[in-house]
């Protein structure tokens, strides 16, 4: 109770922040997604592979947002559970035009529903389809059937179809995302 | 995944390899597909080169039949004749294929072959037979590398990426199958040559011919490098490990025969693993001689690739017979623990044995065995058939006179067993009797016995047994008296009798032991 009193405070009160660990495999538009939400002065223009991790503020309807992002890339996949235990919230990222390795990010997922400090927590993991300009990509129901959301019964989840570089879809998501944590505050007040 | 494009070859391919063409951005590498006598490169999904392997010397003897039958000079039978003898002289190898093809024809046939092939000029060509690549002057991933090919003519080139010309020309003395080659082509290289009659050679740079390795016991089906060492598979279900000096290091037996092999090496866990197809279906992955994982594969797979596929570093990717293509990822967490799964041979097959230096006795022995073998084997013979038949004849004479202490035919099976105690002049004989049969029991017995009266007084001659239940063990003792001054021992024979019959039911002989109290009391 410890976490949601001070996350309470944080929300309720004081700063307004909530931190949300922003992870998925290399090359899924991570870094592309929360540029998008930084403001206008903060935005970077070109994006490259990030390397361990970035972390990066942004606001979204009055609350405030720490997100930690993380790199994708199979050397750094490790560092990602570090952040697990402090987390309000998770925004996991999948190409969904690349249907190969769309396994490779179930087995990810799965490790991370599986850890310690998020198998028994009722946190509220977010999923973008992203690229779902290309050709290839396939629908979010199609990306959700394989990563086997339907199954993943103690988390309230949400997924989105977007598009990092014109910015579809991502407010839908983040609002979603942003209400959980908000609900999750006024249940704790109580 | 699916097909980006195909194309279609002449002949049967027989090797296919990616290689980086040139230095020139971006970098796009090339697909060499080697076919009959060609190999054909193609750049960007289009076809952009076709080298052809170096026309071979043809028989002055072969050419001039074939000039001959140009100018109609020469008549079916003689020219098969002709050809049939050039062929006895240098070999059905060294033929051209015309030639060859020629001498495989029916006779009627023959006028047709000819009218149709006598206007080109008469060609002997080789076949590609394994190819395979080697870095030029740098080892990066993307540097140029050379194209390396072994053919049916038993040579080894090495091709110019850019012009293919002909840069090296090696020979090994058989044809090679399979090639593996490590270093760079400028600086030092060896090609590890398999080849179809089962020797592996070497190949240095500078050399002009291969140095035998290791002569395999079977065909080889697969040569892999793991580390330092090579690693064949071979057509009898095994799989070895030689050093580079051709020393075998390990052989393992496999439970189905190998379709194709493949080395895989995962930089971040610091190992390299063996995969290897079996014609079960199953996919078997070894580290050194130890298996390390299996995985079922839904078809027999033929081909095995085993890299970075996209954005994936370690990536293993298998075609199956019946055209489909798997993709496998190793998962990150994975280990490989090659304890947890059965082990390969054990350790004591590697256990050096000191065996010692032969004496002079033995040499000697050996001769004299050597010299003398078929009147060793008699003599043995013979005195085997002597011992058989002494036992034959004791078996006889014991069932006739039922001298066994265990009696199992008749109506009562029974065992029995005596034991002398005692240091003498007076023994204790101990005897124990049991009925073995299940249900029945036996009844009216009696133990009596038989001894020379002159050395042994037995105190109960007379031991009656009136009822024994089946399996319970029964014992009486009886004493026993050594009456002989003479130090002498003897038997004692005991019998086991039903009343009133004459033939005794089991007996038992003794050995007594010689009486040690003789000596000093009386
Ligand atoms: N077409 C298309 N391209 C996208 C989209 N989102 C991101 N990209 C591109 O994908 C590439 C990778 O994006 P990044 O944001 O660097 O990916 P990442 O997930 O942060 O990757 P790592 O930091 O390596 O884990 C970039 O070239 C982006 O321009 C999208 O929605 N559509
Ligand atoms: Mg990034």
């Amino acid at each position: 109770m410890g976490l949601f009193s001070k996350l309470a405070s944080l929300l309720g009160f004081k700063r307004k922040e909530a931190s949300i660990l922003v992870v998925g495999l290399d090359n899924s538009g991570k870094s592309t997604i929360i540029n998008h939400f930084k403001s206008e002065e903060d935005k970077t223009i070109d994006i490259v592979p990030t390397v361990g991790l970035n972390v990066e503020k942004f606001k979204v309807k009055s609350l405030g947002f720490i997100a930690f992002d993380m790199s994708g890339q199979g050397r750094y996949r490790n560092l990602w559970e570090h952040y697990y235990q402090d987390v309000n919230g998770i925004i996991f990222v999948v190409d969904s035009s690349d249907s190969l390795r769309i396994i490779v990010a179930k087995d990810e997922l799965d490790m991370m529903l599986q850890h310690k400090d998020i198998k028994d927590r009722n946190i509220p993991i977010l999923f973008f389809a992203n690229k779902m300009d290309l050709r290839e990509a396939l629908s979010s129901v199609k990306v959700s059937q394989a990563l086997g959301l339907d199954n993943m019964k103690s988390k309230s989840w949400h997924i989105c179809a977007s598009n990092a570089l014109t910015g579809e879809g991502l407010q839908e998501g983040v609002e979603w995302i942003t209400d959980q944590l908000k609900y999750m505050v006024e249940q704790n007040k109580r | 995944t699916h097909l980006l494009s195909e194309h279609t070859v002449i002949d049967l391919p027989t090797g296919v390899v990616a290689f980086q063409m040139d230095t020139c951005d971006p970098k796009v590498s090339a697909i060499a597909v080697a076919s009959g006598g060609h190999i054909y490169v193609y750049k960007n999904m289009r076809p952009f080169y076709k080298f052809t392997l170096p026309t071979l010397n043809i028989e002055p003897a072969e050419l001039e039949v074939w000039n001959q039958a140009k100018e109609d000079k020469i008549d079916m039978s003689s020219m098969k004749e002709v050809l049939e003898s050039i062929r006895t002289e240098v070999g059905e190898s060294n033929l051209s294929s015309r030639s060859q093809r020629f001498l495989m024809l029916e006779p009627e046939e023959l006028e047709e072959f000819v009218h149709v092939h006598k206007q080109f000029p008469l060609k002997r060509q080789t076949v590609v037979t394994c190819l395979s690549t080697m870095k030029k002057s740098m080892a990066e991933d993307d540097a140029v590398s050379c194209l390396v090919l072994g053919t049916e003519n038993k040579d080894v080139y090495v091709l110019e990426p850019d012009a293919f010309t002909i840069l090296a020309a090696m020979t090994v003395p058989s044809v090679p199958a399979f090639l593996n080659v490590t270093g760079l082509f400028d600086v030092e290289y060896r090609i590890i040559v398999a080849c179809r009659d089962g020797i592996l050679y070497t190949l240095k740079r500078g050399f002009k011919t291969g140095r035998l390795c290791v002569e395999l016991l079977s065909q080889p089906v697969g040569l892999l490098r793991v580390k330092n060492t090579v690693v064949v598979g071979c057509m009898d279900q095994t799989l070895s490990c030689f050093s580079m000096k051709g020393r075998n290091l390990w052989t393992i037996k496999l439970e189905s025969s190998i379709v194709a092999m493949e080395t895989i090496d995962i930089t971040y866990l610091g190992i390299q693993l063996i995969v290897i197809a079996l014609s079960n279906g199953l996919i078997q992955l070894y580290q050194d001689k130890y298996l390390v994982d299996v995985v079922p594969a839904e078809d027999v797979v033929t081909g095995i690739k085993f890299g970075r596929y996209g954005r994936e570093e370690n990536t293993l990717i298998m075609t199956t017979r019946g055209g489909g293509l798997i993709i496998k990822i190793l998962k990150r967490t994975a280990k490989f623990d090659p304890k947890n799964l059965t082990p390969g041979p054990p350790a004591a097959q590697h256990m050096k044995l000191s065996v010692p230096k032969k004496t002079k006795l033995f040499v000697d022995q050996t001769m004299h065995e050597r010299e003398n073998a078929v009147r060793m084997h008699r003599s043995f013979q013979h005195d085997l058939y002597r011992l058989r038949l002494n036992t034959a004849r004791s078996y006889v004479k014991v069932l006739t006179s039922s001298l066994t202490p265990v009696s199992t035919g008749g109506s009562d099976p029974l065992k029995l067993s005596a034991q002398i105690q005692g240091l003498g002049p007076v023994f204790r004989l101990r005897l124990e009797i049991q009925n073995t049969s299940t249900d029945k029991p036996s009844t009216n017995l009696f133990f009596t016995f038989h001894c020379d009266v002159r050395i042994y007084r037995v105190d109960k001659t007379f031991i009656p047994i009136p009822f024994l239940a089946p399996g319970l063990l029964y014992s009486s003792a009886t004493k026993v008296e050594c009456v002989s001054e003479l130090g002498i021992s003897d038997v004692i024979k005991v019998f086991v009798l039903r009343e009133n019959e004459g033939v005794p039911l089991i007996t038992a002989i003794i050995n007594m032991p010689i009486s040690e109290g003789m000596m000093s009391s009386y």
